[in-house]
C-alpha cells in the first residue's frame, strides 16, 4: 500500500507518553475524589436534616480510620485542583495595569491564595468557635 | 461535524454553558471545598459521643443560617458540575470520544441530581 | 580532537512510491558543538544521502518550517543544539499528529484550513477612506494581543497536544491563539463572526487545558492562555446571544 501519506497509528495510551500528560492526568482525576467527597458532604447535611442525633451517630462512623484516610485522599486531592487551579489563574485572566501585565505572583495571590486562605480561615473559625 | 471553510455558517454548540459552569465551579471548589473536607472529614467527627453529639449541634447551627445555606448551595452545586465537566472530558480524552454526547447525560444529569437532592436536604434544615 | 567525534543521527525515512511502512535510517555525522540538529541533517542530505527530504529555510528560528520530533519532543532542528543530545544518539521524526508526506516533511493543507476557519485579519464593519488615515492603536491595546501575535506557525503545540491527536474538529492551539489576537484587537469589529465558528462543539471546547502548547511553543505564544481567555469571551458571547437571539440589534457580523 505505497503511494500515499503514511498516517501514525492513534495513540490509545497517550497519557503515559510525557511526565506532564501524567501530570495532566492526575490533576483532571482529582475530580473524581471531589465528587465522591460532595456527595459524602450532602450525606452529612441530610442527617443534619433528619436530626442531631442522627448527625451525631454519623459524625461518630466518620471518625473511623477508614474515613479518615478516605477524608485525607480527597484533601490531598482538592488540595492539588487548588494549586493547580491557581497556577493558571495568571494565564487565564491576565490583568493589565497600562501596557503592563500584572506579574504571574502577584496576580496569583490576589486572586488565588489570598481569598483562598482568607475562605479556609473563616471557615475554621466558624465550626471551631 | 464537517469543518466549515470561512463564513460558512455554524451552529455553536451548548459547550459554552457547561463550561461556564465548569469554570465558575472550579473557582468554588479550589477556594472553599478543602476547608469543608477539614470541617467534615477532621474536625467536627468524633470517636466519643459527648463530642460527636457537640459536633452535631455546631453543625446544625452553622447549617440553620440562611447564608450558610446560601454558600453551601452555590459552593456544591456549582463544584458538582465542575466535576461533572471534567470527568466527562476526562473520559473523552481516555478514548470515549465517540460517546461525548451520551456522557453528557450520566455526568450532567448526575450533577442536577445531586442539586435537587442538596436543595431539599437544605430546605428541610 | 574535535575532527574524530561523530554523533548518531536516525532519521525517520518514508517515500511513499517505495514504503508501505517507515523506517528508520542511522547516520554517523562529525560532531561539531556549535551544530544544531538542522545542520546535521543537512550534511547527510550534502554528504551522504540526497534522498534525505526535510524542510527549512531560515536557520534562525523565524520561518519555523523546520519542526520536528527531536527525541520525541516537538523542537525547531535549527534551534536545538547537538551538544544537548551528544554523545548519545538523536532520533528525528516528522512533527506528530500530522499525516506524513515524505521523510521528515508533513502535510500541513489541514493545518492551514483551520488557520483560515478563524478569520486571522481585521474584520471592519465601517472602512474608513484612507485619507482618513491608519486606526490609532495605544501602547496598551497593543499590549493586550502583542504576544499571540508572535506565532511562526511552526506547529510544534500540534505536535504537543492530544486533543489534535483525537479530535479532528479542534481548531488546535496556534489557530485558536490567533483568532484571539484578532479578537483582542481594538481595531477589529469581527468577533462575533470569529467566536461563532469557536463555539462549535469541539473547535474549542474540546481543549482540556493539558498546557504543553505553551511549553513547547519557541516564540512564547502561550496558546494555551488564549484558549481559556477565548472560552470565557466565548461563553460571554454565549450568554449575550442567549438573552438576545440574533437579529434583535444584532449589528455586528449580522450579514455573510
Ligand atoms: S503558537 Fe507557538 S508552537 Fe504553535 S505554531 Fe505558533 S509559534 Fe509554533
Ligand atoms: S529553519 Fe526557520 S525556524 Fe528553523
Amino acid at each position: 500500500m505505497s503511494g500515499g501519506q503514511y498516517h501514525r497509528p492513534h495513540r490509545r495510551a497517550w497519557f503515559m507518553e510525557r511526565p506532564a500528560y501524567i501530570r495532566f492526568m492526575i490533576r483532571e482525576v482529582t475530580s473524581f475524589f471531589m465528587a465522591a467527597y460532595l456527595i459524602v458532604l450532602i450525606v452529612t447535611l441530610a442527617k443534619v436534616g433528619v436530626g442531631e442525633a442522627a448527625a451525631a451517630e454519623w459524625l461518630q462512623a466518620l471518625s473511623t480510620t477508614g474515613w479518615k484516610v478516605a477524608h485525607a485522599v480527597a484533601l490531598a486531592a482538592t488540595v492539588w485542583h487548588t494549586i493547580t487551579f491557581f497556577a493558571a489563574v495568571p494565564q487565564a485572566m491576565p490583568i493589565y495595569i497600562g501596557e503592563d501585565r500584572l506579574p504571574a505572583p502577584i496576580a496569583k495571590i490576589v486572586m488565588g491564595y489570598g481569598p483562598w486562605l482568607t475562605a479556609t480561615a473563616v471557615i475554621l473559625w466558624g465550626v471551631l468557635r | 461535524m464537517s469543518r466549515g471553510k470561512s463564513g460558512r455558517p455554524t451552529r455553536p454548540s451548548g459547550e459554552a454553558f457547561w463550561w461556564a459552569l465548569f469554570s465558575a465551579g472550579g473557582v468554588m471548589a479550589a477556594i472553599f471545598v478543602p476547608a469543608f473536607i477539614l470541617a467534615t472529614g477532621f474536625l467536627l467527627p468524633s470517636g466519643d459521643p459527648a463530642a460527636a453529639a457537640e459536633g452535631a449541634q455546631r453543625l446544625a447551627a452553622l447549617a440553620g443560617w440562611w447564608p450558610v445555606k446560601l454558600v453551601l448551595l452555590g459552593v456544591i452545586t456549582l463544584s458538582l458540575f465542575h466535576c461533572a465537566h471534567r470527568i466527562r472530558h476526562t473520559l473523552m480524552d481516555l478514548g470515549m470520544r465517540n460517546l461525548a454526547g451520551f456522557l453528557k447525560l450520566p455526568c450532567y444529569g448526575g450533577a442536577l441530581a445531586g442539586t435537587v437532592w442538596l436543595a431539599l436536604v437544605l430546605w428541610g434544615i | 580532537m574535535a575532527e574524530t567525534k561523530t554523533i548518531t543521527l536516525e532519521l525517520f525515512r518514508y517515500h511513499p512510491e517505495t514504503d508501505s511502512e517507515p523506517r528508520f535510517q542511522s547516520y554517523e555525522v562529525p560532531y561539531d558543538e556549535d551544530w544544531v540538529v538542522l545542520d546535521a541533517i543537512n550534511w547527510i542530505k550534502d554528504y551522504v544521502d540526497g534522498s534525505v527530504t526535510h524542510r527549512w529555510s531560515c536557520r534562525m528560528g523565524v520561518c519555523g518550517s523546520c519542526g520536528m520530533m527531536v527525541n520525541g519532543e516537538p523542537k525547531l532542528t535549527c534551534a536545538a543544539f547537538l551538544k544537548n543530545y551528544y554523545p548519545f544518539p538523536i532520533k528525528v521524526e516528522p512533527l506528530v499528529n500530522f499525516p506524513v508526506e515524505r521523510d521528515l516533511v508533513v502535510d500541513m493543507e489541514g493545518f492551514m484550513d483551520k488557520l483560515q476557519d478563524v478569520k486571522p485579519y481585521i474584520i471592519r464593519d465601517d472602512v474608513n477612506d484612507t485619507s482618513e488615515g491608519e486606526y490609532l492603536q495605544t501602547p496598551a491595546e497593543l499590549a493586550q494581543y502583542k504576544q499571540y501575535s508572535m506565532c511562526i506557525n511552526c506547529m510544534l503545540c500540534y505536535s504537543a497536544c492530544p486533543v489534535v491527536g483525537h479530535e479532528d474538529d479542534f481548531l488546535g492551539p496556534a489557530a485558536l491563539a490567533l483568532g484571539h489576537r484578532y479578537n483582542k484587537d481594538s481595531r477589529d469589529q469581527g468577533q462575533s463572526e470569529r467566536l461563532e465558528v469557536m463555539l462549535r462543539s469541539e473547535a474549542m471546547w474540546g481543549c482540556t487545558f493539558v498546557g504543553e502548547c505553551t511549553v513547547v511553543c519557541p516564540k512564547h505564544v502561550d496558546p494555551a492562555g488564549a484558549i481559556q481567555q477565548a472560552k470565557a469571551m466565548g461563553a460571554q458571547e454565549y450568554f449575550k446571544r442567549f438573552v438576545m437571539p440574533k437579529g434583535a440589534g444584532a449589528t455586528k457580523g449580522a450579514g455573510a
